[in-house]
């Protein structure tokens, strides 16, 4: 299994009367090449989790297994390695650094990585013209659209290679035809062998999955092929 | 991830956020130039008064001299004469202070002319010495000399200012000047004292020597009981006053007085007021450093949310907390250590400019105010620039993205 979480619980003001459980008790796991989609209404735990399994967060309770790495045990050194050459995280809000050009945005994860600049050009390229972006290598993010910026930070997700890809509402920024052209390059990427993992509030974008994990008050309520759900 | 790629991460940061690296240089720049002036200001006001005072002092002493029941002025002047070892001049002076008349062709001067403060000559007796002891220099013709003195020649040195009254900038060598409808000839006319120290006074340069040897007939003989010395060094200062009041001691006794006088304590006065003015600057060198210092604080602190943003976005990519301290730490010193520089060619641009225009002087800044300025202004600049980096770069990527 490439992702194993058992029992992961995220509680805030915790044994305060103002507890909040995020996630209450969850498990999952999650196979090399999957196409899951998660999906649940706002505050149901979805990003929570998300967060948690991409190494943004940490669970207040529970294990995870990342490729067979306890995650819970990790240094600060260690998961920022695994951040970088792991996963790569999409977030709805883009998070790209307002002051870099797309290139420079792009490339910062290779440089974390300590690529060679000879090296770190050609990988940089190779992720701009995935998201079909070369032409606007030098522009920064103000000067592009909300689907040109997402795709900028696809390609930055994308730059190291890692096997996994998690995008939180990629697509929940933007007008549905841009938003249909990153779902493409999402499926691209699983059919290059990529795991990725999703969660949107689009039924429509969900029903591209292969599996969908639905999520309600901080647990899992249905975890299966999307064929048994009602979308 | 290494040193260099820690550079080139933060010149990509300072580079792309302009107007913030601007303003967090401006506020070196201004913080270290501003004590780099005030520090020089004070040092240049110090040189301006020591040279004031030295030219008050330097080494001359003035001695008073009175006995009921003899004359002092002989013995004194013999004795005076003896200190050779440690003295370059000695004259006999006094002023003349009943009035006076002084007249060249149509022009006239009044010693009592009170409507005309300024150009009232003052008729001082003196000696062959006179110049040496009270540090005046020719511009014109000769000094006294020890034959004017001992035949009693009527001749006269102008001061600056009464040559050019009664000789409107012509050479008054040469020329017959009356006193009290008495001719005097004009030997020589002394350069300006007053110019470098002038405050509004023509003092120095109102006077009008004539020899002391005509006390009997232009003051009425009265008795000569001042003298000024002019020692040779502070040493011989303090070894002929010393050697003098014992004389004076002896000579005058119990039937009279006396007292002896040097500049020099105008010197200490000077001194002790320098020390005040320069902790009053100091003071304003560290007000100004100070609110520099709140400027560089003020453009760090205000970029600590944008900035915690960008470092969750640095970690969620993969960085590690010591790449993102070793980035900020490289940005706080490259831009702190530039504006300390341009804060160095600033402060010592504009010291040159107020060295010049205030005091007339090439003036150059202390280099340990200098370096201390800078080294201030770059910990302030290093430790409010690292503040985000070291808080931040702490907290889960995710809380650093959820920043506001």
């Amino acid at each position: 299994m490439l992702i194993e979480a058992r029992d992961l619980y995220k509680i805030y003001h915790e044994g305060e009367q103002s507890e909040v459980r995020a996630l209450n008790g969850v498990s999952l796991s999650i196979d090399h090449g999957e196409f899951v989609a998660i999906i649940g209404a706002s505050g149901s735990g979805k990003s929570t989790l998300m967060n948690i399994l991409g190494c943004l967060d940490i669970p207040t309770y529970g294990d995870y297994h990342l490729g067979g790495v306890d995650i819970t045990e990790r240094s600060d050194r260690q998961l920022a390695r695994i951040r970088n050459r792991q996963i790569g995280f999409i977030f709805q809000g883009f998070n790209l650094i307002p002051a870099l050009s797309a290139y420079e945005n792009v490339e910062l994860p290779l440089i974390y990585q300590g690529v060679s600049l000879f090296k770190r050009e050609d990988m940089v390229q190779q992720a701009l013209e995935k998201v079909a972006l070369a032409d606007r290598a030098e522009h920064r993010p103000a000067e592009m659209s909300g689907g040109q910026q997402q795709r900028v930070a696809i390609a930055r997700a994308i730059a190291t290679k890692p096997p996994i890809i998690m995008a939180d509402e990629p697509t929940g920024a933007l007008d549905s035809k841009t938003g249909q052209h990153v779902l493409e390059i999402l499926h691209q990427l699983h059919s290059e062998g990529a795991t990725v993992l999703l969660i949107t509030h689009d039924n429509g974008i969900a029903a591209t999955a292969e599996r969908i994990i639905r999520m309600l008050d901080g647990g899992i309520v249905y975890d299966g092929p999307r064929e048994g759900v009602q979308l | 991830m290494n040193l260099g790629q820690a550079f080139k991460i933060a010149i990509k940061s300072i580079s792309a956020k302009k107007s913030r690296s601007i303003l967090t240089m401006l506020g070196v720049i201004i913080g270290v130039a501003a004590v780099i002036v005030l520090v020089s200001y004070a040092q240049g006001q110090n040189l301006w008064m020591q040279e004031y005072y030295a030219s008050m002092a330097d080494n001359s002493i003035e001695i008073y001299a009175y006995s009921y029941n003899k004359d002092l002025s002989t013995p004194l002047y013999n004795y005076c004469l003896q200190l050779d070892d440690y003295v370059v001049g000695v004259t006999p002076t006094a002023q003349v202070w009943s009035t006076v008349l002084v007249r060249h062709g149509a022009k006239s001067l009044n010693s009592d002319d009170y409507e005309n403060w300024d150009d009232r000559p003052e008729i001082v007796l003196g000696g062959q010495d006179y110049s040496i002891c009270k540090a005046y220099t020719l511009t014109a013709g000769r000094d006294l000399s020890y034959l004017d003195i001992k035949n009693e020649n009527q001749v006269c040195v102008l001061g600056s200012h009464m040559a050019e009254l009664l000789f409107d900038y012509t050479n008054p060598v040469g020329k017959t000047i009356s006193i009290n409808s008495q001719p005097f000839e004009v030997v020589g006319v002394y350069e300006s004292k007053d110019a470098a120290f002038s405050m509004g006074s023509l003092g120095y340069d109102k006077i009008i020597l004539v020899p002391y040897t005509l006390n009997r007939t232009l003051n009425n003989n009265q008795s000569l009981d001042s003298f000024v010395i002019k020692a040779k060094d502070a040493t011989s200062t303090k070894r002929a006053i010393t050697l003098l009041s014992s004389f004076l001691e002896g000579a005058v006794g119990d039937y009279g007085y006396y007292s002896i006088s040097t500049p020099d304590q105008w010197k200490e006065m000077g001194e002790e007021e320098q020390q005040v003015q320069q902790r009053f600057l100091g003071g304003i060198a560290a007000i100004s450093l100070a609110v520099g210092g709140i400027g560089i604080m003020n453009i760090m602190l205000v970029t600590v949310t944008e900035r915690t943003r960008e470092i969750g976005i640095r970690k969620a990519i993969g960085a590690e907390r010591r790449s993102i301290v070793a980035q900020f730490l490289i940005e706080a010193c490259m831009l702190c250590g530039f504006g300390g520089l341009l804060g160095i060619v600033a402060g010592f641009v504009l010291t040159l400019i107020v060295g010049k225009q205030s005091f007339g002087i090439i003036l150059i800044p202390n280099p340990g105010v200098t370096l201390g300025a800078v080294l201030i202004s770059l910990a302030l600049g290093v430790i409010f620039g690292l503040y985000p980096a070291i808080k931040a770069s702490g907290l889960q990527p995710v809380d650093a993205l959820r920043a506001e």
